[in-house]
């Protein structure tokens, strides 16, 4: 049985079987097709597996939800507006779920999930819940949040789904105009898996193969596949291909110029740069292409030393540009110091006044203390030295803190 | 070698583990139990499978009291062979989610004729 079957075959369940009723019954959607894995488990188990499991799931989810909303609504409109019915357990699978539509049923959903009505935050749990099969407990820890929290975005997620009208499928105009929103949340539950400093390396990297998945998906649709979406698909694969060597054997996190770059995978650095290559069409030049160009890099300098910092420095300065961040200047700053030297990295941030979040974050305070040390300014390395240390979000940033930015 | 009947029966006392299972660890569930029927594949003669509703027949017309309760105290059956009754109850209590608060197998001999 394929690695995350169960949880891959609710989303597809619950993309393909509210796409049928609608997304108004979408609770009682995903209630059918949590009751078809309970089923699956104990029939499964029981006897064997059918020789198609994703039609016999389809079948028993499309059977409880039909005979659900039959008794939802006595008088059977929607049912017979829908033309629904009860399908016969022995026949072939309908062909409505043909892989080609189930990735369809699936882009539906994605789009669903950023639909502009909903808050991004929920939107991110939304699509947690429904295409990545996640429940309520395994959202918040891997976001850091509350369940109640989880509930209350749900909530407002369901609430707006409710509102929205019947719709079978996608129109092309309306695909380009969402395509942003579902990027940008692919990315930032991407980025949720990757940039966390506080959870298991295992649920990062859960958090991360689900960015990814969505994404090809995305990248694989006529509608979706533009070069943007392929760039996003690139950064996605080449951060990935480092993640293993993030970390030491005891959890310990390792700097780049720290870490053994024969564990870097090196399936996904092709991967991710066949996927590069495949962005370089068009005239859309986004911040995704930075973001991957900046990773390819890394993945292609033989060491540290080697790195062709100009480039990654170049990449920084068209980031700033595309996608105005203090961070970005940060990160260039960081990046000049390594090309040019110490000096030129500070000069890169003298008289750049921090937004209060960036001002308070252990990233400024580290830079800084590591670019003064690194220029002989000992007191001001001291100062933000401690600012980094005591802002530092995790046990295992501040270890790295403390031994990359230990006084010489 | 010797058949034991195993009978799976809730406890009075309660089901606590009422949370519904994520498919996450639905997964997991099945791949523990797969393991299990592999490693006592040798003992495991009958599945079994879950029971429903029942109907006693007796010789005078039967209240309907303890019948109640025997519906709702076991809720299925599997036959294991094995030499010892210890060797049975052990191949029981490995199965995953059998033995579990609320939840517990009689482990009964069946004696050949």
């Amino acid at each position: 049985m394929a690695e995350h079957f169960f949880r891959h075959e609710y989303g597809r369940l619950v993309a393909t079987l509210s796409r049928r009723v609608g997304l108004r019954h979408l609770e009682a959607v995903e209630d059918a097709a949590q009751s078809a894995l309970v089923a699956a488990l104990e029939s499964w188990t029981q006897g064997s597996v059918p020789e198609n499991p994703s039609a016999w799931l389809f079948h028993v989810a499309h059977n409880h939800v039909v005979g659900e909303l039959r008794q939802q609504t006595h008088r059977d409109r929607l049912v017979e507006r829908n033309g629904l019915g009860a399908t016969d357990a022995t026949e072939d699978g309908p062909a409505a779920f043909l892989a080609g539509d189930v990735q369809d049923d699936l882009l539906r959903m994605l789009f669903v999930c950023c639909d502009a009505s909903i808050p991004v935050e929920s939107q991110l749990v939304l699509a947690l819940k429904t295409l990545c099969g996640f429940d309520v407990r395994e959202i918040a820890e891997r976001l850091f949040i509350t369940e109640a929290n989880v509930y209350k975005r749900l909530g407002r997620a369901r609430s707006r789904l409710r509102e929205l009208p019947f719709q079978d499928a996608l129109a092309g105009e309306q695909v380009s105009a969402r395509l942003n929103a579902v990027r940008s949340v692919l990315y930032l539950l991407f980025t949720e898996g990757y940039l966390s400093s506080h959870a298991e390396a295992a649920i990062r990297q859960e958090l991360c193969d689900e960015a990814k998945r969505l994404a090809v998906v995305l990248a694989e649709h006529p509608l979706g596949g533009t070069p943007e979406t392929f760039a996003l698909v690139a950064l996605m694969h080449l951060h990935n291909a480092r993640m293993a060597a993030r970390q030491d054997a005891s959890g310990g996190l390792l700097l780049l110029e720290e870490q053994d770059r024969s564990r870097w995978d090196a399936r996904e650095i092709q991967l991710g740069l066949s996927w590069l290559a495949k962005s370089a069409q068009g005239d859309a030049f986004s911040r995704y292409h930075a973001e991957a160009g900046i990773a390819a890099e890394h993945c292609l300098a033989p060491s540290f030393k080697e790195t062709r910092w100009e480039r990654i420095v170049d990449c920084y300065a068209l980031l700033e540009r595309l996608s105005p961040s203090m961070l970005h200047t940060l990160n260039r700053a960081v990046a000049v110091a390594e090309w040019r030297g110490p000096a030129e990295g500070l000069a890169v941030l003298s008289g750049v006044e921090p937004p209060s979040w960036l001002a308070g974050s252990y990233l400024w305070a580290a830079v800084l203390a590591d670019l003064h040390r690194r220029c002989g300014n000992e007191q001001v390395a001291q100062r933000y030295r401690e600012s980094a240390l005591q802002s530092a979000p995790s046990a295992a940033v501040k270890e790295v803190l403390k031994r990359r930015l230990r006084a010489p | 070698m010797p058949k034991y009947l195993c009978l799976q029966r809730n406890l009075p006392g309660g089901d606590k583990g009422a949370d519904k299972p994520s498919p996450a660890q639905m997964q997991a569930m099945y791949a523990k139990f797969n393991e299990w029927r592999e490693k006592f594949k040798a003992n495991l003669t009958d599945m079994g499978g879950r029971l429903g509703a029942g109907r006693l027949i007796t010789a005078q017309p039967a209240p309907d009291g303890p019948l109640v309760e025997v519906k709702e105290l076991v809720g299925g059956y599997m036959i294991v062979s094995a030499a010892t009754v210890e060797e049975a109850a052990r191949v029981a209590r490995e199965c995953p989610g059998l033995v579990r608060p609320g939840s517990g197998v009689e482990v009964i001999e069946i004696h050949a004729p």
